[in-house]
């Protein structure tokens, strides 16, 4: 055939027509194309090149920065990918191209069974045991977390621990949490918190949410080893709403969102100090309504008449029965003395209460010793005083005191300065006076 | 359950803080002799003390681990507002270990 002068096209004529008859063509317009991926290249620019291929043919393709914004995982060699695009020709090329707007892992279904056939391993391993789980400590002191320096999650987690918390100490192992090194670096943090060096009580490993294909890494069988191996407790947090990672089941303890795990990893501190406060103050209570009773006997005791004046009963029975003896027979007299004899061993009981009043004092004495030694404001306020000398030292005998001297007297709500008029030696419990009145202000 | 020994034989927070909770249930039962009470009381003081001094053992640090030049790990600090928690430089916060 020849050529024929009006029917020959230039190359830039011949090739936009075919651009235009591929551009304009609604059959290369938005179509699905499957592939594997190859030459992959991430640009500067944002935008990722590749070329899709199969067995017998390759596909030039472009993943613009517009488009692939959205992408929920990175491209590697050799995944299968479902992709939605459309045909453009580059004329100074030559060349035709797949430009991508929309890409979706295929394969989803596979990822999913081995999601599954893993997890069957573990149970039948007996690797998820509730038995095997890891107690936390309550109350962690260095917290280690294992997810991405630059996310939202340790962001959340140290804001979370410090309000609850505001001492806590926390140490994050930078992870990477998508992407081609995100398994290794996952378990590589995990394995670096637990080294005893770092004393970490709790890990939390996690990430903020994401797609599936995001939080794929929580499913791979080396992080979810590295939770079971790890020697120290594990909360999983990876944010999710419907299906939960693997590295949930694996963990000892498993958080929805990252926040959450710190929720779990930390009490409030303030409330700590209030239950230890009110368990105190409950004891303290306690140990003042026991002293009260064994007060209120010991003044029981001391209230009984024979306890009074035990010699003024003693005398008034002894008047009956002068009484009796003069009025009754002879015969009855030996009887009588008998009996009298009995009443007179009355004294010994009278020094028996004595005894034993004596001794509870001297416990009652023990026992408020202890309640001031722990907590004098809270003596001084059930109205008892304290007095000092001089030098502020408490006076504990009178001994260390002389009449005319300065004290000074502390009470509840302030302290007076005084003057001793007076001294009074205590005497079993009566008072023997060394001089007049009382210490006046 | 794995080993919970803290430090030297003393017992953990939750120990002792549940002890102190035994100790005030048995002095409001009112069963103890008064040597005994003052005796428990004392205990619970000191465990109380003890409580309060477990709190405030941890010292407000926000650390970052680096692989550092010779391929040891190294620790940073991460600066952080202390009354929200919210990071001063995002600088803080990079690298990786691997």
């Amino acid at each position: 055939m020849e050529p024929m002068e009006d029917h020959t096209y230039s190359v830039s004529e011949i090739t936009r027509l075919l651009k235009k008859s591929i551009e304009g063509n609604p059959e290369f317009t938005s179509v699905w194309v499957k592939g594997e991926l190859s030459n992959v290249t991430y640009h500067s620019s944002g935008h990722i090149y590749f070329t899709l291929k199969d067995e017998q043919a390759v596909l030039s393709s472009a993943f613009f920065k517009y488009a692939n914004k959205s992408l929920s995982f990175r491209l590697e060699e050799g995944m299968s990918v479902l992709t939605l695009g459309s045909f453009t020709v580059y004329e100074k090329r030559g060349n035709y191209q797949f430009i991508v707007t929309q890409m979706r892992l295929e394969g989803i279904g596979e990822l999913l069974k081995r999601i599954e056939q893993l997890k069957k391993r573990l149970l039948e391993e007996g690797a998820l045991d509730a038995a095997r789980k890891k107690e936390k400590p309550f109350l962690p002191r260095r917290i280690g977390v294992v997810t991405s320096p630059t996310g939202a999650a340790i962001r959340d987690i140290i804001k979370v621990a410090m309000r609850r918390f505001p001492n806590i100490e926390i140490v994050l192992a930078p992870a990477r949490v998508q992407g081609t090194d995100a398994v290794a670096s996952i378990v590589r943090g995990i394995e670096e918190l637990g080294r005893p060096v770092h004393s970490i009580d709790l890990i939390i490993c996690g990430r903020g949410g994401g797609s599936f294909e995001d939080l794929m890494p929580f499913n791979e069988e080396p992080v979810v080893r590295a939770i079971l191996a790890s020697r120290v407790p594990v909360i999983s947090a990876v944010g999710h709403q419907i299906d939960h990672p693997l590295s949930d089941d694996a963990a000892d303890y498993s958080a929805p969102t990252p926040s959450a795990a710190a929720e779990i990893a930390v009490p409030v501190k303030s409330e700590l100090v209030e239950e230890i406060d009110y368990l105190f103050i409950r004891a303290q209570t306690a140990l003042a309504a026991r002293m009260t009773r064994v007060a209120e006997r010991l003044s029981g005791i001391a209230a009984l008449r024979c306890f009074r004046n035990p010699r003024e009963i003693v005398a008034m029975r002894e008047l009956e029965l002068v009484d009796l003896e003069q009025r009754i027979s002879g015969t009855l007299k030996d009887r009588v003395a008998a009996g009298r004899q009995g009443l007179l061993a009355l004294p010994d009981l009278y020094r028996l209460w004595r005894s034993e009043a004596r001794e509870r004092r001297s416990r009652l004495d023990v026992a408020w010793g202890a309640v001031e030694k722990l907590s004098p404001r809270g003596v001084l306020a059930r109205g008892y005083s304290l007095a000092t000398d001089e030098r502020g030292r408490i006076i504990k005998s009178i001994r260390t005191v002389s009449p005319g001297g300065s004290i000074g007297v502390m009470v509840a709500d302030g302290s007076m300065g005084c003057t001793v008029n007076t001294i009074q030696r205590e005497v079993h419990g009566g008072k023997e006076n060394a001089g007049e009145g009382e210490a006046k202000l | 359950m794995e080993k919970k020994t803290p430090a030297k034989g003393k017992p953990s927070f939750e120990k002792a803080l549940g002890e102190l909770e035994k100790i005030a249930e048995r002095l409001e039962d009112g069963s103890l002799g008064l040597e005994e009470s003052i005796a428990e009381f004392e205990r619970g003081s000191r465990l109380a003390r003890y409580c309060r001094e477990k709190l405030d053992e941890a010292e407000r640090r926000i650390e970052i681990l680096q692989k550092g030049k010779d391929g040891a790990v190294e620790k940073r600090a991460v600066r952080v507002k202390p009354d929200t928690g919210e990071i001063d430089d995002d600088e803080d916060l990079q690298g990786s270990l691997l």
